[in-house]
């Protein structure tokens, strides 16, 4: 089985080169965002300053995005989804992508590297996409609900719960889409990291590189 | 008369009822101070994020994409499982390596499943098909181009459609021409002790149109050589041959799977 893990590789260098641009950015002077002792370090600094624990859980929390912006990015790119199942799909991919470009902007060089995703043609089927999107959507507002109380500092709360009722909102448009009532409870349960990581890697769609290089002798043409 | 009594009764309730609510309605900022009174909460912590604007996917002119074969998969002249087989692909090429295919289209077959029009590593050069989605792995994005001049004996890659390394090569003799046509980077191979393929080849997808009883296939492949003296120049079996430091160089800027052109 698969784990949703830390250490897969960056597909093409390009969340290297967003990184690199995010800190170029950074360095420009567009760190500071709002008050308070944390806020008014350079977001450059923010890294350092971020606890174990915060770090931790950013760093899950940016897998769960990755998953999630490269679901969407994948489904827009393939033109399959229309209507407005491919609407919502633009939408939501957009800001999944945001997110993941903040908490790396937060993370700096803690983040995680993103890992490979083989979504097995459910970005091109209307039907799994939006089943799966209901899935997602759902797994990211329970896996953020789990780690509210885990995390240490305020202002990181803060930007946890920012992100948590808007994956609440794109949990229900996509249940809504789907025919399912985007609200049904009257209280949501929280998934432990552990529950979250399983489902994720049950999948099957976080996979390994694939092997292109091997250490052998040509047969080609000459 | 007890009926009167009793109406009247519910009416005076039903309007103190009406009293009690509406005094509770009154100025919302005065009750929000009332269940805090002393204003001992504090203020909303500031979010440590800088969300930014939803990023809408940029047009890009110059993405392909390719996927590895889960499995060996027959490929077919059209997207249905009874349609006519054009070749079977092998999960591995002949190196050993995952085998990738250059994705060119998709569709939905009647049978509801999704079908991917792939090029085919076979000859005549060219040839698509299409295969179950579900026979191929993730899709690999790619932003660069592999394009050999064979006029000008000129190899250039292409990042998002800008040249970022440019090298002269050596192509097939005229009798083992090097076939003009769109192809694939298949697999990188080093760690070799030949030294007539440099120290690094990678192998495409194109096919020798004349050597076709090569061991493997007769695939073309773009490495180094122990003849620099020859380079540039019409010298290979149809490989493309460049210098060792050019091979080198390429190899650190050119991901596998990248598309190539030759003509």
């Amino acid at each position: 089985m698969t784990r949703l893990d830390p250490a897969a590789l960056d597909r093409d260098g390009a969340l290297e080169e967003a990184r690199a641009k995010l800190t170029r950015t950074q360095l420009l002077g567009a760190g500071l965002t709002a008050t308070g002792a944390l806020l008014a370090l350079p977001r450059r600094a923010w890294a350092a300053q971020l606890s174990k624990t915060d770090t931790d859980v950013l760093n899950y929390a940016l897998s769960l995005e990755y998953l999630q912006a490269a679901f969407y990015t994948e489904s827009e790119r393939s033109k399959a989804i229309t209507g407005k199942a491919g609407q919502a799909a633009r939408t939501v991919g957009a800001v999944e992508r945001a997110h993941v470009d903040a908490f790396l902007g937060l993370l700096g060089k803690k983040a995680i590297k993103r890992p490979r995703f083989d979504f097995q043609g459910v970005t091109e089927d209307k039907r799994a996409f939006l089943k799966t999107a209901v899935a997602f959507e759902d797994l990211a507002v329970a896996a953020y609900k789990g780690q509210a109380i885990r995390i240490e500092s305020p202002a990181v709360v803060s930007a946890a719960l920012g992100i948590h009722t808007v994956e609440a909102r794109h949990a229900a448009w996509m249940r809504h889409l789907n025919g399912i009532q985007p609200a049904a409870n009257a209280f949501d349960e929280p998934d432990s990291k552990q529950e979250v990581l399983k489902l994720v890697a049950d999948t099957g769609f976080v996979v390994a590189a694939p092997r292109m290089k091997a250490k052998r002798k040509p047969g080609y043409t000459g | 008369m007890r009926r009167r009594a009793t109406s009247a009764l519910a009416i005076v309730l039903a309007a103190g009822l009406a009293a009690v609510a509406l005094s509770r309605t009154g100025d919302p900022r005065e009750r929000l101070a009332e269940s805090d009174p002393r204003g001992a909460l504090p203020p909303a912590a500031q979010p440590a994020l800088a969300i930014t604007a939803p990023r809408p996917l940029p047009a890009e002119r110059h993405l392909t994409r390719w996927a590895p074969l889960r499995r060996s998969v027959v490929a077919r002249a059209r997207p249905a499982a009874g349609a006519r087989r054009v070749t079977l692909l092998r999960r591995l090429t002949p190196e050993g390596t995952e085998h990738p295919v250059p994705v060119l289209g998709r569709a939905a077959g009647r049978d509801g499943r999704s079908w991917l029009r792939v090029r085919l590593p076979v000859l005549p050069n060219g040839t698509t098909g299409w295969i179950p989605r579900r026979a191929a792995g993730q899709y690999i994005l790619i932003r660069h181009r592999l394009v050999i001049d064979r006029a000008r004996l000129r190899l250039t890659l292409l990042r998002r459609g800008e040249p970022v390394f440019a090298a002269r090569v050596g192509i097939g003799e005229d009798r083992w021409p090097t076939p003009a046509g769109e192809y694939l980077v298949r697999n990188r191979l080093h760690g070799y002790d030949s030294p007539m393929y440099g120290p690094v080849a990678f192998g495409t997808s194109a096919r020798s149109p004349t050597l076709t009883d090569w061991p493997a296939g007769g695939f073309v492949g773009i490495h180094g050589t122990d003849r620099p003296d020859l380079i540039p120049g019409r010298v290979s079996h149809g490989c493309i041959r460049l210098r060792n430091a050019d091979i080198l160089r390429l190899a650190k800027l050119m991901p596998i799977g990248t598309p190539v052109t030759i003509r």
